[in-house]
This record gives structure tokens, sequence and C-alpha cells, in this order.
């Protein structure tokens, strides 16, 4: 046996070894990924399809009977239609205005030497780090005071308050990453500064602005506080009827339909960023594809 | 740019004037018929609650088309819908008519000023309701502010294949969870009232009874001088007994197994053997030894734009019908003296002797407070 081993080549056989290992950190992460996301999901499901006549209680491993009774509730008892045509229509506008204003800034803090920087890298991040409820009781007079409380305009606004975090840090640190020669080579070559723009820095910052598109699309999917304090009872969102089963009244049935109408269009939104970032222009452009 | 500002603001503050006109009425003064009338010229009535969507979906679909009044129905959550009252507390004109008061919040609007009235002698039916359901709640003096609209009682919800013999006095209590640890479980009191009743009980239990806390404005530190017996004794305990996140939580766990036993409201129980997330065997009583029953409230904000139709709303959900409706699908009693309920979960005579009331509201707080501190904080 050990003489037959000793015939492999040891080249073949370290790329057994290797592929061996690649085989079970791959095992090792589908196992991680099917506890960490796939079984709360699962878990969703069940209890969001748990017939009310047939409790789903202990020591069943699983619901006796499923039904859509839970979903049928939520659909008929909540406003949740209304909710779900509000935040995705938010979701959009604060994501494309947070891009907006959070472009100069980023640039800012991302390519240029200003004094105080670290200080205002810290200021942009305080409204992730100030508690939620704490933000929204200060800001509701502030947008009542200019009229902006319960129009959409305002909700808008305040959504993007909360995004902007996220998409400054996230353009800032795509800005960064651009090196310098490029922009030299691209300025001796005798690009101006939309060339630039459109053939450099945007294409460059695609990854960055990919990822901050997500997190400020999932801010304002997720945003409660300041829209529940500002926004109703003229406007609903999603969170606003999760946190009615999620709060002091916790109902872990109709939560978990709340939960998965949520998850849902989120999940799809991060196939297609995921898809889209397949093609990493920076990368690219510096030969490591 | 400054020019623009200050034309918003100004504007915002006519829009406010204009609004915050309300009535034309006093409505104080003025008969229920042309309460009525102001109210279907309102057209609309937004309330805030945070459960029982069902139940409200349903009482909104039915005000309107009694009265042609649009009810507005906002499921928030508890927490968040005091702190969006409190955040629009000066607003000349707010977005809230109407709101659910539930227990724990009662001393801090009422301190706060928050409501409209008194509004006991504009509403038509409040003689309807014991006299002191419109005085004093949690202990606190409304002197006719805030309306009765549901009662509740607090239990020890049990699963009977593991519960047989069941606990009556403190002393059997006691021995029951020595000889099953871990297996009942209460609820943190500052995250529910059901775990508030325990607590409450366990002071009873342990420091010479409720009585002399009766009629008590402010804590007198005489009376909780020896309360330490309590926190001692649940700290000596802690590891028999499993501290639960919310009211829910504790039925969610018995459910699951995890507990054989534990305290709940009662409409919470019906309400999650409704929607499947109790086991239908589940029982519940009330010991000998007392739990209090308690009951939300609604109130009127000071600055609601449509109070006329709020006090058609709330009188609405007072009426025979709907009190009987709503303890039809979600269990929590009728406030009225003149309802009579069939299928309660407890026994009439167990209810009657059994359910006792909460101390002052002072001592409440208090307790609450002092349980975090020596006893959650250890």
């Amino acid at each position: 046996m050990q003489e037959k081993i000793q015939k492999i080549p040891l080249y073949i056989r370290q790329a057994r070894r290797k592929q061996s290992l690649t085989t079970i950190l791959t095992a090792f992460f589908i196992v991680v990924q099917i506890i960490w996301v796939g079984l709360p999901i699962f878990m969703a499901v069940l209890w969001s399809l748990v017939d009310p006549d047939h409790p789903w209680s202990f020591p069943s491993i699983l619901p006796e009977k499923l039904s859509l009774a839970q979903w049928v509730y939520v659909f008929k008892y909540t406003n949740i239609v209304r909710a779900l045509k509000t935040s995705y229509m938010l979701a959009p506008c604060a994501v494309a205005l947070s891009f907006l204003l959070g472009l100069p800034t980023a640039y800012v803090l991302g390519r240029k030497q200003i004094r105080g920087k670290k200080f205002f890298e810290t200021i942009v991040l305080l409204p992730m780090i100030m508690p939620g409820m704490v933000v929204a009781l200060f800001l509701s007079r502030v947008f009542t005071a200019f009229g902006l409380a319960q129009n959409f305009f305002g909700l808008v606004l305040a959504h993007t308050l909360m995004a902007l975090p996220y998409m400054i840090r996230l353009l800032a640190t795509s800005f960064e990453a651009i090196p310098q020669d490029i922009i030299d080579a691209a300025e001796n070559l005798g690009a101006n500064t939309f060339v630039k723009i459109k053939d450099i820095f945007l294409p460059m910052i695609r990854p960055g602005l990919l990822a901050g598109i997500i997190f400020a699309f999932t801010t304002s999917i997720e945003e409660f506080n300041l829209t529940f304090v500002i926004g109703t009872p003229t406007f609903e969102t999603i969170p606003t009827i999760l946190y009615s089963f999620l709060g002091y009244n916790f109902i872990r049935t109709n939560a978990s339909v709340v939960a998965l109408i949520m998850m849902i269009p989120n999940i799809i939104l991060l196939f297609i960023v995921e898809d889209l970032l397949k093609f990493d222009y920076l990368s690219a452009s510096l030969g490591k594809l | 740019m400054k020019k623009h500002l200050l034309m918003v603001l100004a504007f915002s503050i006519i829009a406010s004037c204009v609004f915050a006109a309300g009535p034309s009425i006093d409505l104080k003064t003025a008969s229920w018929d042309s309460i009525v009338a102001a109210a279907k010229a309102e057209g609309s009535i937004t309330f805030y609650a945070w459960y029982f969507p069902d139940y409200f979906k349903e009482a909104a679909a039915d005000f309107e088309k009694k009265y042609g009044i649009k009810a507005n129905v906002i499921i928030g959550d508890q927490t968040a819908n005091f702190n969006k009252a409190i955040a629009e507390k000066d607003m000349q004109v707010g977005t809230i008519d109407a709101m659910i008061v539930g227990g724990q919040w009662v001393k801090t609007t009422t301190d706060l000023n928050l409501f409209y009235g008194p509004i006991k002698n504009i509403l038509p039916d409040a003689d309807k309701f014991a006299a002191t359901s419109w005085e004093v709640q949690e202990g606190v003096l409304i002197n006719g502010y805030l309306a009765p609209f549901h009662r509740n009682q607090t239990g020890f919800l049990y699963n009977p294949d593991r519960v047989k013999d069941l606990p009556q006095t403190w002393n059997e209590f006691v021995s029951w969870i020595n000889a099953h640890p871990k297996e009942f479980g209460f609820c943190d009191p500052s995250k529910g009232g059901s775990g508030q009743a325990f607590v409450h009980t366990a002071i009873g239990a342990l420091t010479g009874g409720l009585e002399k806390y009766k009629g008590d404005k402010e804590v007198d530190p005489a009376k909780v001088a020896n309360w330490n017996i309590v926190w001692k004794w649940f700290n000596d305990n802690k590891d028999k007994m499993t501290i639960t996140i919310s009211n829910n939580d504790s039925i969610i766990r018995l459910n699951g197994g995890e507990l054989s036993m534990t305290i709940a409201w009662n409409d919470g129980v019906k309400d999650a053997l409704s929607k499947g997330n109790l086991f239908k065997s589940a029982k519940m009583y009330i010991p000998k030894m007392g739990l209090p029953g308690g009951g939300d409230t609604v109130g009127i904000l000071k600055n609601a734009p449509h109070k006329a139709a709020a006090l058609v709303w709330i009188n609405f959900l007072q009426s025979k019908e709907q009190q009987l409706k709503k303890y039809k699908m979600v269990g929590s009693y009728p406030a009225r003296d003149d309802v009579t309920i069939e299928d309660n979960v407890f026994d009439e005579e167990e209810l009657r002797h059994n359910s006792v009331p909460w101390f002052p509201a002072s001592y409440k707080d208090y307790m609450i407070k002092e349980f975090v501190k020596n006893v959650l904080m250890k």
C-alpha cells in the first residue's frame, strides 16, 4: 500500500490535498450559511405557515398542519399592501438622493487631504451611532417646523438621512482606493474632467456604489423610528407593521409573515447586485482579473 | 432661501391655527346629537393602538358603516405610540386623535397632561361603567380623562400534562418551583404587566400583605423598607425560575416546552390560542394567594384634530355590542358593568375571590425600578 502511494507523483498528491482542503472549506462555508441564514429563514417560513387550529408546540419538531391562514390574517387585518407600496417607493428615492448628496462628500473625504478629515468622517457616522428613537424625537420637531412631517418628500429626506452614512462611507473608501497613477495617466493622455468622471471614477467606484445602494436600500426598508413619528398616520411602511407584531405584543406567527414579506425583495436585490458586482472594474484596471 | 424658509414657517403656523380651531361647538356642554353631527362634519378619526389589529379593523368598518366617519386605526408599538404622542405634545394640532393607554403609561401621560377632558361627562354611556374606573387607574387619579375600554386578568398558565397539583398559596408555589427548577417563568417586570403582577404578588406574600399601600399617592419609605426581603428571595431563587423578555415570550416558551407554568394575561392567552401560538390543552387559573387584574383605557389627545369624532369613536368602542364583539374576538373582558360574558377562561367564583387590585402606581413604578436594580442587575 505504502509502495502504491509512493508511486503517485508528488505534484498530484499536493493537488489532491489542496482540492480536499477546498472541499472541506466549501462544505464548512455551506454548513455555516445553512445554520446562519438558511435555518432562520426556514423557521420563519414554517412559523408563517402554522395552522391556527393546529398549534406548533413542544414536542413536535415540525408543525402538524400547514396553512396560509397567518398570511391571510396579515393581508386582511393590517395595512400591509399600503405599507409595501410606500416602502418600495421610498427606498429608491432615498437611495438616489443619498447618492447625489453623498457623492461630493465622499469624493472630498476619499481623494482630498483636508484639515479635520478624521473628524468629518466621524461626524458623518453620527446618525448610525445615535439611538433611532432619540434621532426621531428631536428631528420630528425640525421636520414639523418646516412642514416636512406627514409628507412623502419629508419621509424621503428622513430615510436619506439614515442612509447617508453608509453611502458616504462606502463611496469614500472606493474613491480612496483609486490609484493616482491611473488619473495621472488619463490626464497625460488629455482626459478632461468629464472623461475622468465617466471613464475612471464612476466605473471604479461601482463596487462601492453598489454596496452603498444595498445598505441605503435596506436601511430605508428597515427604518422604523423616524417614519413612525413623522410619517404615520399618513404613511405606513413595512417596519411599522412588523413592530406591531415584534414589539411589546410579540406574535411569532404574524411577525414571521411580515418579516418574510420584508425580506424576500431584499434577497432578490442582493442577488441582482451580486451579479452586477461580478465585473470588478478596479481589479480589471490593475490587471488582476 | 431664508425668505422661502420663513414662508414655509408662516404657512405652517397659519395652517396650524386654521386646523386648531377644531369643532365650532363646545364639546363639554353640547348635546350628544350635536357632537355626533360635528363628528360627521370632521369626517375621520385617527386612533393608535398596539394590539388586536383584527378587532380594530372590524370595529373601524362597523363604525364607518354606522356613522359614515372613517376610522384610521394605526397598530404600532406601545412605546413608539407614546413617544410619538409626547413628541407632538407641544404642536398646536397633532396627528393622533385618540389612543389606547396601557397601565404602565397612565402615570406618565397624566403627569404630562397629555389628554383632553374630562370626557366622562360627555360620553352618554359613562354610567354603565364602574365609577371607580373613571376616577383611578393603576392607582393614579384620572378624574374622568381616560375612558375605560377593557379589563384583563393575570393568572397562572400551565401545561396540564406536566403540572398536576396546582399551587394555590405562596408556600405551595415555593415548594413547586423547588421541585421543578427553571420550569416556572415570569417576564421582566420592566417589559410586561404579567411580570409586574408576579413581583406584586411576591411583595404581598413576603412583606405582610398589600392593604397597607392602599390610598397612598406617593411611596412611603417606611412601607417599602422591608422590600429587601423580596429582592433577597428573588436573588436566592433566581436559578430556579426563568425570566422572560415579554408577556408573549412567556407564552411562547411554555408552548415550546421550556416552561411548564408561567404567569400571563387572559387576553394574551386567548390571542395566542387563536393564532396557533399555544397548544389547545393549555389551562389557566388564579391561585388563592391572588393575582392582580388590570385594564386599558382610551384617551383623546389635547391637540387632537378631530375631537368630536374621537368622542363618538370612544362611545362606539364602549357600546355593549362592541364590548361583546371584542370579548368574542380577542378575549378581553368588557369594561361595562351591564354585560354578561360566557366561555370565560376563569371560573366566575375564582375571578371574584382571587383577583386582587394593584397597589398604587407610585409603588408599581418603584417596584419595577428596584427589581431591575436589585435583581436583574445583580
